[in-house]
């Protein structure tokens, strides 16, 4: 048994030590002239608008490039999220692929140099000229892997933003106008609850709760709270304006009924059937669900902007990156090339997908050249402001907590905000190490 | 001789005398409400899966679906490659279930049989694979892999499989054979035959029921895993039944009546499995250790 | 026959060699025996073996998955005995070793004894079969489904809140996964569910194993079921007991797929869990090093839970057996 114990021990010991030193991977480059496939990942769904138009863009990209096959992959998004250092660090992974963008996902990967530095193709290709500033913020990084300034590791092909989502049939039933102010939106939201209907459709254990609370922050903010909060410029204070208007007025719409009291278990999957089934009348939420509508819903419906707020929670949609293992760099640098053309832009755009260099006038469909316009509007006028949960890793699940405490009332605004503002604070440290 | 080597017989119902009273059809009813009560979850699965979208998104899940849609399976079936998908989970969870009963038996055999030291220690050592959360193994699992090389194979899945199923197995097997008959292994040994023979021709033909009750519980245990394939097997051509479910899940968005179609087709084969192999359950988990 | 007998040999902990024993198999011979057990250790040096090692290093570093870890010392682990989250999450794992070691080890004893001894003996075996396969179903599906599933059935406007609203309930109505006091309940309503079906196959097949006369005999005595299942069920079947109890003890400490598909440890940590709290700062938080320094204090305590556990079991079959 001795002598055993201690040849176990040997191996194990042996076995870790290579596995350690295995741990610093990367490599150069090899020439890929020559490349004849191209891997290329992504997990956008078959029919959605990304889908349809990066479908079309391998096909162009076939007919330019013939002899070289194609080896396109669906992959699980929680695959992707949960592993894209350990496959992009081993051969098996792709030439292309998508990957999100933001500080935790192309952010630390390019840091740790696993991702190629696309700033030369930028400028050759023009890529820097189709997209406007506030796209470009989640297309670079600096050397620490923050977002806004450095290399270009990403280029982004559509946008998304936070936008209301309205039943027009019911607004018509209830006597209710589209609301241009955030006064108007109150007093619309209070008609319904005379009514007896929750306005606003809510889902507490997902995402749409921390974007309400951040769009209700964003409408007392400015450029310089959004460079605090989402860069890191300077410290933010969470027992202040805005995000302390932000979860006042939150928890003040769960008291007067906008928001369901009983809506801190649903997911955003529940909120969104909710609205398609003509239950809700409004929902806040992003762009991602306007083809979904649009396929699905029978009531007549449409959008407008969160009322009053010149910042908007929205960013570039994901980003195509090119893995520094990459064995096809130059074909990925001219399918990236394609999808940035006006063809398959302009196909994204009549998908009801959101293009970030398509031109809205030629957008078919009025509905879809509407919410075209809206993102143009914002993005022109530098109002994305990313996400709430963006600036740290793991942040979202703190806000679902948060947000869930404040729907069901287990919590007041201010304990709510001391919640999430130790886990900020703590990894904002762990990033920029002060 | 007490030790079997047919199954039980099936037992004649006891006379009629016992028939009596209506307690006997109270039980029945309540057990079988019980058993309806577990169907639920499933019959809504049933409800779900031939529902079209619009449907699913206007009535929600609760609804009777107006329409019989069956595309959600047609593209299930097609967007995922179910067939591959269904032969890589086969050949994983096939794999697993032999090679982990035959390593389990190999281990038992040393333990159980042969007695040797500090086998409690062992015993509690193989468990470990048992209990360590699988979490705590991905990153090592995964520089392991990459540097012998089996990164993105199904080989990494099966072995790594094979380990974490024969903990259970090994402590099973060896407390089942501490109970072995010396007798009939001191016959076999009279008659010459050496340690393997003795394992092939006397152990393991008592053992069969238990063995195949142990086939069965890897198999539907290794079918199941999601986090490890998730992790190992990034090829769409590698990839498992559960990895392909997941990728009908969006960043945002989710696709509930074709996940439910995928899930409903994902299943079937390992009830079958389960179904055509639950007389081999009834055997008896220590069968070989009877009396 | 003697039912003593195969309960107290039934663990390997229980049979400390005699020198009867000793003597019957020479030491040379039983050197032999150290080859079978070699695949086995080489793939379990090369899978866990080698990766425990990884993990308890890795805990000593601060690393987020990809580049250099960077040696940090017991960092991670000053920080975990802070860490409330953590030190919470083992409350709801008391919570689940009820839920998927208590109740169905209790329930299934009594289920697969009214399904043999009633079912199977008044009735037709396959009657018995059905219910069985029906009890066992859960096991087979994969948890990321069964979690949709049962948010549809729990959600407030769910099946479950209609059900209760038909039976003149309604006044009971909840979003069950959404209030911190409902939620873990919930959840374990669930494990249960999931969980129930091992122990049912596993009792039933050693019922197969118990000599069908001890029964007859009871029963020609006039014992009814209550006296037989006490009298004779649970001691034959204990071995299995033990078995089921352990391994699902083991899986309770670790549990984590259903967690993550249902509540995802929400709302307000109500239902989170060791191995989900190592899971979302593995992979959420990317802060590999901490996550192992959690890992590692997981497994330690699983360990010694699953010791003890040994332990007990085979002290208890010594008393049996009345050393």
């Amino acid at each position: 048994m001795q002598r055993f114990r201690r040849i176990v021990a040997a191996i194990a010991l042996a076995a870790t030590a290579t596995t350690t030193v295995a741990a610093c991977g990367g490599g150069e480059s090899e020439d890929d002239t020559g490349a004849k496939t191209l891997k290329l990942w992504h997990y956008e769904s078959e029919n959605s608008a990304m889908g349809v138009g990066w479908n079309r863009a391998i096909e162009i990209f076939k007919a330019e490039h013939p002899g070289v096959e194609v080896r396109f992959e669906r992959k699980a998004f929680e695959q992707i999220q949960q592993n894209a250092g350990m496959i992009i660090n081993s051969s098996e992974g792709p030439d292309i692929m998508e990957y999100n963008k933001g500080n935790a996902t192309a952010g630390l990967l390019s840091s740790q140099g696993l991702l190629t530095d696309l700033s030369a193709e930028a400028d050759k290709r023009g890529w820097a000229g189709k997209l406007s500033p506030s796209l470009q913020t989640t297309a670079r990084y600096s050397d620490k892997g923050v977002m806004g300034s450095g290399k270009w590791f990403g280029v982004p092909n559509y946008g998304e933003y936070v936008t209301v989502y309205y039943n027009k049939d019911l607004f018509e039933r209830n006597g209710v106008k589209v609301p241009t102010s955030m006064a108007e939106m109150t007093a619309a939201m209070d008609t319904f609850v005379g009514k007896g209907v929750t306005p606003l459709g809510m889902a507490g254990a997902e995402y749409p709760a921390g974007q309400l609370f951040y769009q209700l922050a964003l409408s007392k903010a400015d450029r310089q709270f959004v460079d605090n909060y989402q860069l890191y410029k300077n410290p933010v204070d969470f027992t202040a304006d805005p995000l302390k208007y932000g979860a006042d007025t939150f928890a003040e719409w769960v008291r007067k009924g906008y928001v369901a009291k009983n809506s801190a278990s649903l997911k955003a999957e529940d909120m969104g059937t909710a609205f398609i089934a003509g239950k809700t009348p409004m929902i806040v939420s992003g762009s991602w669900w306007y083809g979904r509508f649009k396929t699905e819903m029978k009531a007549n419906w449409d959008t407008f902007l969160f009322p009053g707020n010149t910042l908007n929670a929205g960013s570039s949609g994901n980003i195509w990156v090119v893995p520094e293992n990459s064995k096809a760099k130059s074909l990925a640098y001219d399918f990236i090339d394609i999808t940035l053309r006006p063809e398959i832009q302009d196909l994204i755009g009549n998908n009801g997908g959101v293009p970030v260099a398509a031109d809205a006038s030629k957008i078919s469909d009025p509905k879809d050249r509407k919410l075209i316009e809206d993102f143009n509007t914002v993005s022109k006028s530098d109002g994305l402001a990313f996400y709430p949960d963006w600036p740290v890793p793991g942040y979202y699940d703190v806000l679902v907590g948060g947000f869930q405490a404040l729907i069901n009332g287990s919590k007041s605004p201010d304990q709510v905000l001391d919640t999430i503002a130790k886990p900020y604070a703590d990894g904002v440290k762990e990033i920029t190490g002060k | 001789m007490a030790v079997t080597l047919t199954p039980v017989p099936v037992r004649r119902p006891v006379p009629d005398r016992h028939h009596r009273g209506v307690s006997r059809w109270v039980v029945l009813v309540l057990v079988t409400l019980g058993a309806l009560v577990m169907l639920v979850p499933f019959a809504f699965m049933l409800l779900n899966a031939f529902k079209s979208p619009g449907d699913y998104s206007s009535g929600g899940p609760l609804s009777w679906p107006t329409e019989f849609y069956s595309k959600g399976l047609r593209t299930y079936w097609t967007e995922v490659n179910f067939p591959l998908k269904l032969w890589n989970s086969a050949l994983i969870a096939g794999s697993v279930a032999v090679l982990g009963v035959v390593v389990s038996l190999l281990n038992a055999y040393a333990l159980g049989i042969g007695r040797v030291r500090g086998r409690l220690w062992i015993v509690g050592l193989f468990l470990l694979a048992n209990m360590l959360p699988q979490e705590a193994l991905i990153y090592p699992l995964y520089y392991v892999a990459k540097e012998v090389g089996l990164y993105n194979t199904r080989l990494a899945v099966i072995i790594i499989f094979t380990v974490i199923q024969s903990a259970f197995g090994t402590y099973l097997l060896a407390s089942v054979l501490g109970t072995f008959p010396r007798s009939l292994l001191e016959a076999a040994a009279l008659d010459g035959a050496g340690k393997w023979t003795v394992l092939w021709r006397v152990v393991f033909p008592n053992l069969r029921p238990t063995l195949a009750v142990l086939l069965i519980f890897f198999f539907i245990w290794t079918w199941n895993e999601f986090l490890i394939p998730l992790v190992m097997l990034i090829d769409n051509q590698t990839q498992t039944i559960p990895v392909a479910l997941a990728s009908l899940q969006g960043d945002r968005l989710m696709d509930a009546p074709t996940t439910n179609a995928g899930a409903l087709i994902s299943l079937v084969p390992a009830i079958l499995f389960f179904l055509i192999f639950q007389r081999t359950l009834a055997r008896g988990i220590t069968a070989g250790a009877e009396k | 026959m003697a039912a003593s007998e195969t309960v107290a040999a039934t663990s390997p902990t229980a049979t400390t060699p005699t020198p009867r024993e000793t003597r019957r198999a020479p030491r040379g011979r039983k050197a032999a025996y150290w080859l079978y057990l070699l695949p086995g250790a080489v793939l379990f040096v090369l899978v866990i073996g080698a990766p425990l090692v990884g993990t308890v290093y890795l805990s000593l570093t601060k690393w987020s998955g990809i580049g250099d870890p960077t040696f940090v010392g017991f960092d991670n682990y000053q920080r975990l005995l802070d860490d409330d989250v953590f030190w919470a999450s083992f409350r709801n794992t008391v919570a689940m070793i009820v839920a998927m070691v208590v109740v169905p080890t209790v329930l299934g004893l009594l289920l697969a004894s009214v399904l043999f001894d009633v079912i199977g003996r008044r009735f037709k075996p396959r009657t018995a079969a059905a219910l069985r396969a029906a009890f066992y179903l859960p096991q087979v599906l994969p948890v990321v489904v069964a979690g949709i599933v049962w948010g549809w059935i729990l959600r407030p406007d769910g099946a479950f809140n209609s059900l209760l609203d038909a039976v003149g309930l309604g006044a009971l109505r909840h979003d069950w996964l959404g209030d911190p006091g409902t939620a873990l309940p919930a959840v374990m309503a669930v494990m249960i569910w999931v969980q129930i079906g091992y122990p049912v196959v596993v009792f039933m097949a050693a019922l197969q194993r118990v000599d069908p006369e001890l029964y007859e005999a009871a029963e020609v005595d006039g014992a009814n079921w209550l006296h037989r299942f006490r009298a004779i069920t649970l001691p034959q079947i204990r071995p299995e007991t033990f078995v089921v109890a352990l391994t699902c003890t083991i899986a309770a400490l670790k549990v984590f797929g259903p967690i993550f598909a249902l509540t995802r440890g929400g709302p307000e940590n109500a239902t989170n869990v060791p191995s989900y709290f190592a899971y979302y700062t593995f992979f959420k938080k990317l802060q590999v090093g901490y996550g192992s320094a959690i890992s590692t204090v997981l497994t330690l305590i699983i360990v010694v839970v699953a010791g003890v556990f040994i332990w007990m079991q085979a002290r208890s079959e010594r008393r049996d057996r009345g050393f």
